[in-house]
């Protein structure tokens, strides 16, 4: 299996980098010329065509509340990159499915198919009041069930009539030519069964969060099963933080200067390449990696981590 | 007194010309030599341009010729609206995006954080023409179920939190269609300008909405006499609260040097319809009052086209010949500018132009029309004989 690579853009991380009115002053006899129209996108473009150039498969734009929507920042850095799958990430609560699929039909237009979804996981229930969202605990999962199930419904089917107990559409779906593109390629989510159960269900990639090699393995047979039972295949992704230097006291001493995620993967570049190749042989085939600052890091990972790596899971596929 | 100038973007392809009912622009007609974004390349495979591509060159072309920006409708079968405007963004400079938006498919929250988005990536160039759906099949095919009057109040509840959580970090909202806690943009968002937010739709319902929440009201041409009344109620009514409204009509245009050159082309393109075009036009189910307004010209059952002209320069099958309302202007370069004159003394404060095809249109009209403005109506006239 190809193992694909993503970079994950975090909008809220940097906070000051190209932010009109916030940038660091320069001392006064330095020529100043920084254009006045630049602005906070700039720097997004700036990562997405890093990523492009230091060839990632693609880049994830994270869903923060308190920074720029994530599909407004997707399709702008599509625009100026030729190749990258870009997927933002968003909540079950962003309003109809229709909607959202039909916005996605018209970034597959403009873009040659490179959008993907990842569906945010849900926040706390006074943090979804804050985003007029008040459906409870307990029916979020049946939510996104039904946003799925209509969003690729009205995508696939002509005609589509779906009543469920958030979303109804009678006689719905796209015509020629909003359907002629493939529904975003799906990620979801989750730790527990019925997160894998959902993913069986809908996903074409699951989402792991870091962990051992063997607990990953076994959760990865878990969801196997699952998929299989649906009739469908679903691969295993990796959500993964690194801190990766060229050596490992070099990781482990800039450990003291950074707050580091949990799971967080501290390790020279070939220590990386080695842990990141076991995940693969142990199932993963889409790995979603970030580390801060988002640019620097994506060239470092870019430049050093990735082609070991590929050596590494080249190497592994040929032998097979 | 200065009058905003927009143009209009088409989202569901656009034609060659008038004569024709293919869209050879884009990809809802079948590919075939000729065609463009996409088009055909030397070797008969598809060239890789897509439908965005020709869009970027009607948005340069308009802001180049001096409108402000452009609409962006939004129908089952178009491409949207909130893609193509971050899409267009940093391919254009100064042309405003005005987003068409059926309020009831958005969170509210979400939609605000899109739109102060918007504004950050554009400088501030984002608008709205806030739309509340012709109901019908139409409205369920969206997934929306609800009924014409209860469209509006989800529309006017929404615009509340929309502008609340623009206006305020901490909002609580307790209405029939939406419920907010504590909800409120980040500081970075929020210190972008709100956008204008422009109004469409002609029952009691719209105007009532309208007038509390809107800075436009906008209107697709109906007879001069009728829209200024129009006109005169929406500015009393949004007065009678303490706030004022202006009042923009969204209109195509046939001009050409001469009047006897824009009718011919009418002519042509009303020759050109096919029956199947007028059937697919005849009696769509709506609950739209703005539409049936327009429905009343029944331009379907004419059999010439001058059984169309309603006034001087008013022509009332534009809908036979593309997507859209029925009534138009046509005549030349001064004729129209004189038309636009009569609007303006109507109580018109801004315009949303189109003319097909939109590229080509909207430099000419930018080039011969709008510049013959400053001119009083009658001045134009008495050129135009
Ligand atoms: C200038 C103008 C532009 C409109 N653009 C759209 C549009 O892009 N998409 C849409 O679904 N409806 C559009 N509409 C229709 C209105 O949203 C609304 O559905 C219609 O006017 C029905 O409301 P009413 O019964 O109050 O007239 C437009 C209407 C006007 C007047």
């Amino acid at each position: 299996m190809t193992l694909n690579i993503h970079w994950r853009l975090d909008p809220a991380a940097e906070p000051l980098r190209s932010e009109p009115g916030t940038e660091h002053a320069l001392p006064a006899f330095i020529r100043d010329r920084r254009a006045t129209s630049r602005n906070r996108f700039d720097y997004y473009v700036q990562v997405a065509r890093a990523v492009a150039q230091t060839a990632f498969d693609g880049l994830f734009v994270r869903h923060r509340s308190e920074a720029d929507e994530s599909r407004i920042i997707a399709a702008i850095v599509a625009r100026e990159t030729p190749r990258l799958l870009v997927v933002p990430e968003f909540p079950a609560s962003v309003g109809s499915a229709v909607y959202a699929a039909k916005q996605a039909a018209t970034f597959q237009r403009a873009t040659h198919g490179r959008l993907g979804w990842a569906i945010a996981a849900e926040e706390n229930a006074a943090s979804r009041e804050a985003e007029a969202d008040f459906v409870p605990d307990e029916d979020l999962r049946q939510r996104l069930d039904e946003f799925l199930t209509v969003a690729r419904g009205v995508h696939r089917d002509r005609p589509f009539t779906f009543q469920g107990r958030h979303f109804e559409v009678l006689d719905g779906g796209f015509e020629a030519p909003l359907n002629q593109h493939r529904f975003p390629k799906l990620f979801l989510q989750g730790e527990d069964d019925g997160a894998l159960a959902l993913s069986a269900r809908h996903a074409d990639v699951h989402l792991f969060a870091p962990g051992p090699v063997d607990v990953l393995a076994e959760r990865i047979a878990t969801l196997n099963t699952l998929t299989a039972v649906e009739g469908r295949q679903v691969a295993a992704g990796l959500i993964q933080p690194l801190l990766v230097r060229e050596d490992r006291d070099g990781a482990e001493n800039d450990v003291q200067h950074l707050p580091l995620a949990s799971g967080t993967l501290v390790a020279s570049y070939d220590e990386a390449a080695d842990q990141l190749a076991a995940y693969a042989a142990a199932g993963v085939t889409e790995l979603l990696l970030e580390a801060v600052p988002t640019l620097e890091e994506a060239y470092r990972v870019g430049q050093h981590l990735l082609p070991r790596l590929r050596a590494r899971t080249g190497a592994a596929r040929k032998a097979a | 007194m200065s009058i905003d100038f927009y143009w209009r973007l088409p989202t569901h392809g656009c034609h060659n010309s008038l004569h024709t009912s293919g869209y050879e622009r884009g990809d809802w007609s079948p590919l075939k030599p000729g065609n463009i974004a996409p088009g055909l390349g030397r070797d008969g495979e598809p060239d890789g341009f897509t439908y965005i591509d020709h869009l970027t060159e009607i948005a340069k072309a308009a802001e180049s010729v001096g409108f402000l920006g452009g609409l962006i409708p939004s129908f089952p079968n178009t491409d949207d609206p909130w893609v193509i405007a971050p899409l267009l963004a940093r391919e254009t400079r100064s042309f405003r995006f005005m987003i068409a938006f059926q309020p009831g498919f958005g969170n509210p929250v979400h939609t605000a954080r899109m739109a102060a988005s918007l504004q950050r990536a554009t400088g501030g160039r984002l608008l709205f023409n806030i739309i509340t759906g012709g109901g019908g099949p139409a409205q369920l095919w969206w997934g929306d179920s609800f009924a014409h009057d209860d469209r509006y109040g989800r529309t006017s509840e929404f615009l509340d939190i929309f502008r609340g959580v623009w206006d305020s970090p901490n909002v609580s909202y307790d209405g029939r269609f939406y419920q907010l806690r504590g909800g409120g943009l980040p500081p970075l968002l929020r210190r972008e300008e709100f956008p204008e937010i422009w109004f469409s739709g002609s029952s009691d319902a719209a105007l009532r909405t309208s007038a509390r929440h809107a800075d436009y009201y906008l209107s697709w041409l109906e007879p001069f006499d009728q829209l200024g009344d129009k006109f005169a109620r929406v500015k009393e009514r949004t007065a009678a609260l303490g706030r004022e409204q202006k009042c923009a009509v969204r209109v195509d245009l046939v001009a050409r040097a001469t009047e006897e050159e824009a009718w011919r082309d009418i002519r042509i393109g009303f020759e050109n319809v096919s029956e199947e075009t007028r059937q697919r036009w005849r009696g769509q189910p709506t609950d739209s009052v703005g539409a049936s307004r327009q429905a009343a010209l029944r331009p379907t059952d004419a059999r010439r086209y001058d059984e169309l002209i309603v006034a001087p320069n008013l022509w009332g099958g534009f809908n036979l010949l593309r997507g859209g309302p029925a009534l138009g202007i046509v005549g030349s370069y001064e004729q129209c500018a004189a038309r636009l004159a009569d609007l303006i003394a109507r109580g018109a404060d801004a315009f949303i132009l189109a003319g097909t095809p939109h590229l080509e249109e909207a430099w000419r009209i930018g080039e011969e029309v709008l510049p013959l403005l400053g001119r009083q109506a009658r001045t134009l006239l008495a050129a135009a004989e």
